[in-house]
């Protein structure tokens, strides 16, 4: 048999193919505790992560687990761990850590039904909001959500490329429909982004590492990992360049604005939105995730009713994708907003960018929005 | 990792203390760097991991070693994860070492326990001073019975943790506690650092705005708190965890299952089968699904496949949605199923509860065992003597291939050799189930 003839099929949930995504971007470290619906991440990069020389741990407690992942990647191994809502709540912490000691990491968060331990095995697409801005101070967390086993694994090459590109911790924002459904997945179909390093600090002319230099506030500083040759000092309180303790300098304040200007500087280059067009289109049916699919189904009927509709896939939540999104209503009447959560918490972040259009929610809690919801919204 | 070159100091060249007079934060400071200078660490392979309060501003004074400040009470955690990057990833000898408070432990503690107990090579330095000194002087989990702070105006009436007792308990290898005015001090954190495993060392210490205007508390009565006993180790030497990690997980495990589907057989469907099963925990409706859906891709069909059951997993019904299509698969859910196998009494409950049942159609084939009460449904349904014939856990997967078989939804050659393979000599019950059934799916 050829090796074109070789299939390359296999059933994968979406979780598997999460592990598979990091597994391809190089990720070194994974620590994980158990949550449905993330565990299967958790459980694949046990099985896989050792075998190819890596770092898969067991932690106490969802605290534990991102710091360990944190602690690693400023010895400078990509690292990434899993949870739910319920850890999610616990990690902010950490996640808040990472973003100040511009350290790297990845952190899949699969969605289910909140609030409190809500519904461990129902669906959720309500955490969207509580996952971006759960950062005192108001920064930016990158957020990418995949609506396909298929889309994990290119949406988590995405992810741990801009972690590393930025030193900033990032989101693959999932849901339990997307990670715990299993579907055939042909491995040699699968889309991704190559593998992705942290630029590190070589010394030059006798130059000292500075462990947050910059030059330019959107710059991203050189890494050194601890236990190198160079002196790190990582710090998450204010600080300067250089790592230390300070409140009011203009240099702080500068850093404090450079964790923010780094990522916004590269909104329009890490915006993923996948648009199917048609011609004079009067409504855009736009949603992500598990729903994303439903939209395209919804789509699908609708044209063949003779109804002109165009679908937009958001795989990059946030940065908001403002160029692209504009991009994609252009021209039409109507915007369907689909997202399984009871307030449009999306719809609530985008609207402003679509002035003079009609916005319209398509919602949805404890069950998935089906096909003949979002027909009904389409003009 | 020790340097050629003799290391005399690991400090800032006239750093300023940060500390009140009087605060025992000096001593350490100067205890641990007596420490390093004994141990003469090359500075780059020393990481000292500070928590937060008085004693996490001490990574400021420290000029060549590595410092990295963390989270109030996290800082074992974060040292958990560079020590096993160090160890595992780089095969290097980083020393990590953990400066925490006592606040900082009980909000931690956990941390503390996992590293112990996983024995990580980390070296703990806690600084006791029995209150939060930096917010305020609150007591803390620490602070001994009758102490007073502004947190227990009428002396403290909980007992203080013994943070020594617990990290042995958990199987601790290196513990020492000792005054952070001990002469020695410094030589009991060298032998800390230098133990391989995890380390920690209580040291206790006064606060001087906080605890001496309040407590008749001294050196002599801090001696006191030095228990013997905990000078001594309680567990057996044993290997570290990056030790064992390389020895029995790293490579592991040799050989992956390869569980690629070649699709060699074809099917008529034109469109999308959407089925539902549904009966008890325990008799393989998931795996029924499972088989049916591998079985679908093999007779080059797309297929999902998604499952449900009570939490607890091994006890109520066990519910599986399987699609099938010729096409992509765009929506995943179920409004309205084209097949209802229902196996058993937790089965219907389900159907029911959760409007599977309401929403068929009359296009509906609802194949249900015989002996379930009345149901109200739309579809065409037939009631058969499944678990009479096949047991209750071969009920889903028998009648789902003998519908298929009528039907011809996947290549029933597909689904035979999934079976086959899965059950191997047992897979005979299948067919003999298959054979039996046929007449009644036929009606």
């Amino acid at each position: 048999m050829s090796a074109m003839n070789t299939s390359s099929i296999k059933i994968r949930t979406g979780n598997q193919m999460i592990a598979e995504g990091a597994l391809f971007a190089g990720c070194q470290f994974f620590a994980g505790y158990p949550i449905t619906p993330a565990s299967g991440v958790y459980k694949s990069m046990i099985e896989q992560l050792p075998q190819r020389n890596g770092v898969a741990i067991s932690a106490p407690d969802e605290i534990s687990a991102l710091a360990y992942c944190v602690g690693a990647s400023g010895r400078g191994a990509k690292a990434m761990t899993a949870t739910s809502g319920p850890g999610w709540a616990l990690m902010i912490e950490t996640v808040q850590y990472a973003l100040m000691t511009e350290l790297p990491v990845v952190i899949a968060m699969v969605q289910r039904l909140g609030p409190s331990t809500g519904g461990a095995t129902q669906n959720g697409q309500a955490d969207i909001l509580f996952t971006e801005f759960c950062t005192s101070g108001a920064y930016t967390i990158p957020i990418f959500a995949p609506s396909t086993p298929q889309e994990c694994f290119e949406v988590t090459t995405i992810a741990f490329k801009w972690a590393e590109l930025l030193r900033t911790p990032v989101v693959i924002l999932s849901d339990k429909e997307v990670g715990m459904m299993s579907e055939d997945v042909d491995f040699n179909q699968l889309k991704n982004t190559p593998p992705w390093y942290r630029k590190e600090f070589t010394p030059q002319n006798g130059r000292q590492h500075i462990t947050y230099d910059f030059t330019d506030l959107e710059d991203v500083p050189l890494f050194a990992p601890v236990g190198g040759p160079n002196k790190v000092t990582m710090t998450g309180s204010a600080h300067d360049k250089k790592g230390t303790l300070q409140k009011n300098s203009s240099e702080t304040l500068d850093v404090l604005i450079h964790l923010q200007k780094k990522i916004e500087a590269r909104k329009e280059e890490m915006a993923v939105v996948r648009v199917d067009d048609q011609n004079d289109a009067e409504t855009l049916v736009l949603s992500f995730g598990i729903t994303a699919r439903t939209a395209k189904e919804a789509t699908r009927r609708a044209r063949a009713e003779g109804k002109k509709v165009r679908n937009a896939n958001v795989i990059s939540l946030f940065p908001i994708p403002e160029k692209k999104l504009k991009e994609a209503a252009a021209g039409v009447k109507r915007i369907v907003v689909a997202e399984e959560n009871m307030t449009g918490q999306y719809r609530s972040v985008i609207q402003a960018l679509f002035s003079g259009k009609e916005i319209v929610g398509v919602n949805s809690i404890g069950k998935m929005i089906t096909p003949a919801m979002i027909q009904n919204a389409i003009l | 990792m020790e340097t050629a070159v003799q290391q005399h100091t690991y400090k800032k060249e006239n750093a300023l203390f940060p500390f009140c007079k009087g605060c025992g934060h000096h001593h350490y400071v100067n205890h641990l760097d007596e420490a390093l200078v004994k141990l003469n660490l090359d500075p780059n392979k020393v990481c000292i991991v500070s928590d937060i309060g008085c004693i996490g501003i001490l990574d400021s004074l420290f000029a060549t070693p590595h410092t990295f400040h963390t989270t109030h009470g996290r800082s074992t955690a974060f040292a958990t994860g560079i020590e096993l990057a160090d160890g595992i990833l780089n095969d290097s000898k980083l020393k990590t070492i953990v400066v925490i408070g006592d606040g900082g432990a009980t909000i931690g503690l956990l941390h503390l326990v996992n590293a112990a107990l996983m024995n990580v090579d980390v070296t703990v330095l806690l600084a006791n001073n029995f209150l939060y000194g930096m917010t305020g002087g609150q007591h803390s989990q620490f602070s001994p019975l009758e102490f007073v702070t502004p947190t227990t105006p009428a002396g403290n009436i909980v007992p203080p943790m013994d943070i020594c007792s617990i990290v042995k308990s958990c199987g601790a290898t290196f513990v020492r506690q000792a005054a952070a005015t001990d002469k020695q001090l410094g030589d009991v954190i060298a032998e800390a650092i230098a133990h391989p495993g995890f380390a920690l060392v209580e040291i206790l210490e006064l606060c001087p705005e906080w605890a001496l205007p309040f407590n008749k508390i001294d050196g002599k009565s801090i001696n006191e708190k030095l228990h013997a006993e905990n000078n001594m180790n309680a567990a057996a030497v044993r290997q570290d965890f990056t030790t064992l990690y390389k020895e029995k997980v790293l490579g592991s495990p040799k050989k992956m299952v390869d569980d690629t589907i070649t699709p060699k057989y074809s099917s008529a469907l034109n469109g999308t089968c959407r089925i539902v099963l549904a009966g008890t925990a325990g008799e393989k409706v998931q795996l029924a699904s499972f088989l049916f859906m591998k079985s679908a891709i093999s007779s080059t069909l797309h297929a999902t496949q998604k499952n449900d059951n009570p939490v607890t997993q091994g006890s109520g019904f066990s519910l599986s949605e399987v699609c099938i299509s010729s096409e992509e698969i765009l929506y995943t859910g179920i409004d309205t199923p084209d097949v209802v196998i229902i196996s058993s009494p937790e089965g219907l409950k389900e159907v029911t509860a959760n409007g599977t049942l309401a929403r068929c159609s009359s296009d509906t084939i609802v194949v249900a065992e015989q002996t379930l009460s009345e149901f109200d449904c739309a579809g065409k349904v037939s009631r058969l003597p499944l678990r009479a014939l096949c047991t209750g856990s071969r009920a889903a997967l028998s009648a789902l291939a003998s519908l298929n078989m009528i039907k011809g939804w996947v290549s029933q050659d597909a689904l035979l050799e999934m079976i086959d393979g899965k059950f191997k000599e047992k897979s005979l019950l299948y067919h003999r189930d298959i054979e039996a059934l046929i007449p009644f799916v036929k009606i």
